[in-house]
């Protein structure tokens, strides 16, 4: 345990020392919460006393969206949505910092001679991201609040709303961090070039997932055709059909998209329009699941591949 | 426990094919400073990162105080191994502190400590990026020293160096080694192992040539031939009397000749001359130098050198 805290706190100063993780939590922490601010007061402006739809009140509107409680919903849902995603763009900036660097900068001879026990360096790297990435998500949170109190005293919002099942979502979205943790760990170490490394953790879940969901459009499994005869033969056909249910970007972000249902619930829009985003709808102990299921195996063929390593 | 700090024991690695280390078998005692010689690509850092346990070895085993490779006792083991490394946007103070905070234990007096030791506490507050080749080896060798390490595994420590740092390093290391400290150092400067080294191990495509003394190595390669400067006032006659003699030799500046003689002969040579009328103004017995007996080491190995 001595040798894992002895990394993390060398990785916790390494990361201090890295201007990265100031722009990423400046942007993250003020500038968005600051733009939804002036939008909110833009519409305020413009619209006040206007109705969406004939029936949705402006007023409505900036709550959901510019008050303490809808900064911060916003904060947590808006990153899932992006694309490539923000929190995506958090684990890889901060994995390729503390994996990818030690092999730029040809760092592992020193790193693994100054600490010899290779699982506590990597344990004590993958504790020091999820940290990161826990600090800029709740960072997030605080700051969409504190800028959302401000906003109270210009666009008359309060500070109602769900806020239990806010924190839930922040608390879940953290947690199934890990999983795209250990995933953009194993990416930029297996392929040993950190901009390559970055771009796939980005994209190669969305080639894959996208792959698949153009062959189940312009083939599909039923009926049988020569292109899916095979997946009948070896009764995939329902398993395959499932498969979208365990991808990995849409229960990644599982806790921060399904707080979209409870936005569009309190903007009047019925609920089947909420079916055109893609798979929020997933029940959270299934995304639990199907993520600490990826995290496992991710895991353990890092710290395979890693126990191995020749450092050259 | 065993008085060798370092033991390798059929020490191999394989990249595909090719040979990279091949049983290799050695120790380095307790105290010691051993110096690792061998040209390019001979496998002195391949050995030297193995013993780090920075790559597996494909057979054999290799510990350190004695402790098994890899295993807890590499905590005890200081390293520089080709050119160091460094976190380009942080000072050298903050890389050593990095370096610290990882190994554990080291008291934060000690930084400035191996700063002051390698002359770089000036220079210690500006980012690496900005450091020259020589200020980046002192700062591999401060933070090699960073945690008081029993064993140091240097692979061309002095690489970059000017001829005063080289000097500088040099009685550095022996101030290290007199604490007790064993090292284990490889470098292409040959007549500064000369100076530091008190055994050397030779190594050659991968094969322990000669493992023992530094005086073993010269007598030994000594025992074949012994090597004359000579210098006549008729230089003509000389060189004529050698071809006589059968004696190869060579003509360095001005008169001097420099000859090779059998060992068994070598005692004889000047009364020899003597008896044949040379009269010779200069004769002097040379010793040869580390650099002499690796290169002839390596000739008997069937390297062009």
């Amino acid at each position: 345990m001595n040798a894992v805290a002895n990394v993390v706190r060398a990785e916790l100063f390494k990361l201090a020392h890295k201007k990265r993780t100031y722009v990423l939590a400046g942007l993250y922490w003020i500038l968005y919460p600051a733009l939804v601010l002036i939008v909110g007061n833009v519409i305020r402006v413009n619209l006040a006393g206007s109705f969406i739809d004939g029936n949705v009140p402006v007023g409505t509107l900036l709550h959901e969206l510019a008050s303490p409680f809808g900064l911060a919903r916003v904060a947590l849902v808006g990153p899932g949505y992006m694309s490539p995603s923000f929190y995506m763009i958090i684990i890889a900036l901060v994995a390729a910092l503390l994996i990818g660097e030690e092999r730029s900068q040809n760092m592992w001879k020193t790193t693994l001679v100054a600490q010899p026990q290779r699982l506590a360096v990597l344990t004590g790297k993958f504790l020091v991201a999820w940290l990161a990435f826990a600090v800029l998500v709740i960072g997030a949170t605080v700051f969409a609040f504190l800028f959302g109190a401000l906003g109270t005293t210009f666009l008359g919002t309060g500070f109602s709303g769900d806020w239990s099942g806010l924190l839930t979502g922040m608390v879940m979205q953290v947690l199934f961090g890990a999983a795209g943790i250990s995933f953009a760990f194993l990416l930029i170490f297996m392929l040993r070039n950190v901009a390559l490394g970055i771009v796939s953790v980005f994209f190669l879940p969305a080639l894959l997932e996208g792959l698949y969901m153009a062959y189940a459009t312009l083939v599909g499994f039923q009926p049988v055709t020569a292109f899916n005869a095979v997946f009948q033969f070896l009764r995939l056909q329902n398993t395959l059909e499932e498969l979208p249910r365990y991808f990995f970007t849409s229960n990644l972000y599982a806790p921060s998209r399904g707080l979209v249902g409870s936005v569009l619930t309190d903007l009047g829009i019925p609920a089947e329009a909420g079916g055109g985003l893609l798979f929020s709808t997933l029940p959270l102990s299934h995304s639990a699941m199907v993520m600490g299921g990826y995290f496992v195996v991710f895991a353990l063929l890092l710290a395979w591949r890693f126990k191995r390593h020749d450092v050259a | 426990m065993s008085e060798n700090a370092i033991e390798a024991r059929g020490l191999t690695k394989r990249y595909g094919r090719k040979h990279a280390v091949s049983d290799l078998s050695f120790d380095v005692p307790f105290g010691r400073i051993t110096g690792f010689l061998g040209p390019n690509g001979s496998g002195k850092t391949t050995t030297l990162r193995m013993l780090a346990g920075l790559i597996r070895p494909t057979a054999g085993r290799c510990t350190v105080l004695a402790g098994p490779v890899p295993g807890p006792t590499l905590r005890d083991v200081g390293t520089m191994i080709e050119e160091p490394s460094f976190y380009p946007y942080m000072s050298g103070r903050k890389n050593l502190i990095h370096a610290a905070l990882l190994h554990g234990g080291v008291p934060a007096s000690r930084i400035g400590e191996v700063l002051d030791f390698v002359h770089m506490d000036q220079a210690a507050d500006k980012k690496v990026g900005a450091y020259s080749q020589g200020m980046r080896q002192r700062l591999g060798l401060a933070r090699a020293m960073l945690w008081q390490p029993k064993v140091m595994l240097l692979d061309e420590p002095t690489n970059g160096l000017d001829p005063v740092g080289i000097a500088e390093i040099r009685e550095a290391l022996r101030a290290i080694a007199a604490q007790g400290v064993t090292i284990l150092i490889s470098s292409h400067i040959l007549a500064e192992l000369e100076k530091l080294a008190n055994s050397v191990l030779v190594v050659e495509r991968g094969r322990l040539l000669y493992d023992g003394t530094l005086s073993t190595l010269l007598n030994q390669l000594q025992g074949a031939l012994v090597t004359y400067r000579l210098r006549s006032d008729d230089a003509h006659s000389l060189e004529e009397t050698l071809r006589d003699m059968n004696l190869e030799f060579s003509r360095l500046d001005g008169d001097v000749l420099r000859v090779l003689v059998p060992q068994d002969g070598a005692g004889d040579l000047i009364g020899t001359l003597s008896a044949r009328g040379i009269r010779l103004s200069e004769a002097n017995r040379e010793h040869d130098s580390l650099e002499d007996a690796y290169l002839r080491l390596l000739r008997e190995d069937g390297r062009p050198v």
